[in-house]
């Protein structure tokens, strides 16, 4: 087995923690020094109070809104106080994609930039990216780190990029066939779009020849990932990640969940109830994440809102470092639906594995009365009759009804009626707060 | 490891030479500065680990 790092991704767990936790002391006192947002939140806490693995539970959480607010109209602008370095020493821009409220923004040193990257590079190492590969990025890069990160890691990887924005899906088609291009990254939704393009024009997506996907910017379901597979006869892999935190974590060619990257990432899964305990393994835990080697805007114990499933820190690769088996989805995502816990990728998953026919779908939750009702919009394979359509539907309600302990009701649109994306997409639309 | 950590340090005391000898030239400089940034990476990824 191939590794990107062979000497830290195969430390024992005790010489990870040990490391880890010399690397966060660092953090924390540089944090207290360069960084205004730290220097007031870490205002009674001295680095000397950190002695072991358990003590960094003492340093408070770093919250989404908090860097908000740390940035509205504070110098220097537009980083405000969470800048970690001299102004003259930012290189790039990147903001935070603002699906949640306000962006980010987010200040990128050389240095810090250059540590990203070495992340990236695991990322796509362990998914098998090498140089032999000509990667196409569908997407057009801009003021998000998105795919920007992909792109710079895979030069650095020695794999030759084809860079896919300013071209429309069936421009994106072509060039995947005139470049033979064999490698890709994108958000699973745009992934599956490029290919229903391709069979619009008669062109068989396994033809095109790609080795192997990264999946970025959305939550990859397993069912998902494996129609992606099938249909491109490619291998599919995983990344977690968000701007303010770098990709911390990726899939191996074992695919059995994600390896965090370590010592390069310190990542809590701390108990949904209290945040204060860590869960074994088996458990779901909200993902706390320490970037340990970024100094331009350092981040230290971020509550990234992700659920994720913790797994063991052994896998058939080799590597040793902490994984997750699954990612549940966001607190924010989890809703109770008619007093019923309901998490959207269910139907995500559902769709995927059992409705080959849907080609795209979209949830929506109104309140009627003190009743929630549930739509789920379904466009489906325009060479379907209306009839079989109608079954698709029928059988759809069924089995939503089996999966999520919901009722719903089902409603066929025309074929180019749903919205599509090529970042984030927004298949739930919960509207029982509209007017 | 250690030869290897030993040698990172060797290159940056090098470069830190390399840089101060170049002081009014900003190419040479800025090259120096960039390699010491992947120094600093290079120092990252092969920590020591105290016992």
């Amino acid at each position: 087995m191939e590794f990107w790092n062979a000497y830290t991704e195969t430390l024992p767990r005790e010489k990870l923690n040990k490391i880890e936790l010399k690397y966060f002391q660092d953090l924390v006192t540089y944090g207290k020094t360069h960084s205004n947002l730290y220097k007031e939140k870490l205002k009674g806490l001295e680095v000397g109070d950190i002695k072991t693995f358990d003590d960094i539970k003492k340093v408070p959480f770093t919250y989404k809104e908090e860097l908000r607010k740390w940035q509205e109209n504070v110098e220097p602008f537009p980083y405000g106080g969470l800048l970690g370095v001299p102004m003259e020493e930012v290189c790039t821009f990147r903001q935070t994609s603002g699906t949640t409220g306000k962006p980010v923004y987010v200040p990128e040193s050389y240095e810090s930039w250059q540590w990203r990257i070495e992340s990236w590079c695991h990322i796509l190492f362990m998914a098998g990216f090498r140089p032999r590969h000509r990667l196409f990025l569908p997407f057009g890069y801009n003021v998000y780190v998105a795919f920007w990160e992909a792109h710079y890691a895979a030069e650095k990887l020695g794999c030759e990029v084809i860079p896919g924005g300013a071209l429309d899906t069936k421009g994106r088609v072509n060039k995947i066939i005139e470049m033979k291009v064999n490698a890709m990254a994108g958000t699973p939704t745009y992934i599956l779009n490029i290919a229903q393009e391709a069979m619009g024009m008669g062109i068989d997506p396994k033809s095109f020849g790609i080795e192997r996907i990264l999946g970025a910017g959305e939550p990859l379901p397993e069912a998902t990932r494996k129609k992606i597979e099938e249909i491109y006869n490619c291998r599919m892999y995983d990344h977690i990640g968000s701007t303010e935190t770098c990709g911390f974590a990726g899939m191996c060619e074992a695919q059995q969940g994600l390896h965090v990257i370590e010592p390069l990432f310190l990542v809590e899964f701390l108990d949904r109830e209290t945040l204060s305990k860590e869960v074994e393994e088996g458990e779901q835990g909200v993902l706390v994440v320490t970037p340990l080697g970024r100094h331009s805007f350092p981040v230290i114990r971020f509550n990234t809102n992700d659920v994720a499933i913790k797994g063991a820190s052994t896998c058939d690769c080799g590597r040793t470092s902490q994984k997750m088996l699954e990612i549940v989805g966001r607190v924010d995502d989890i809703t109770k639906i008619r007093g019923v816990l309901f998490s959207p990728k269910t139907v995500e998953q559902l769709v995927r594995s059992e409705f080959p026919e849907i080609v795209e779908y979209e949830l929506v939750v109104t309140r009627e009365g003190i009743m929630d009702k549930m739509l789920v919009r379904i466009e489906v394979d325009p060479k379907l009759g209306r009839e079989e359509a109608e079954a698709v539907a029928s059988r759809l309600s069924e089995r939503h009804k089996i999966k999520t302990n919901l009722s719903c009701t089902t409603k066929i649109e025309s074929p180019g009626t749903l919205p599509r994306y090529d970042l984030k997409a927004k298949r739930f639309k919960d509207m029982r707060g509209a007017h | 490891m250690d030869e290897i950590r030993k040698e990172i340090v060797n290159i940056e005391k090098s470069v830190e030479r390399l840089k101060s000898l170049a002081k009014d030239n900003n190419a040479i400089k800025k090259n120096a500065e960039i390699i010491l940034t992947f120094i600093y990476i290079l120092k990252f990824i092969t920590p020591a680990i105290e016992e």
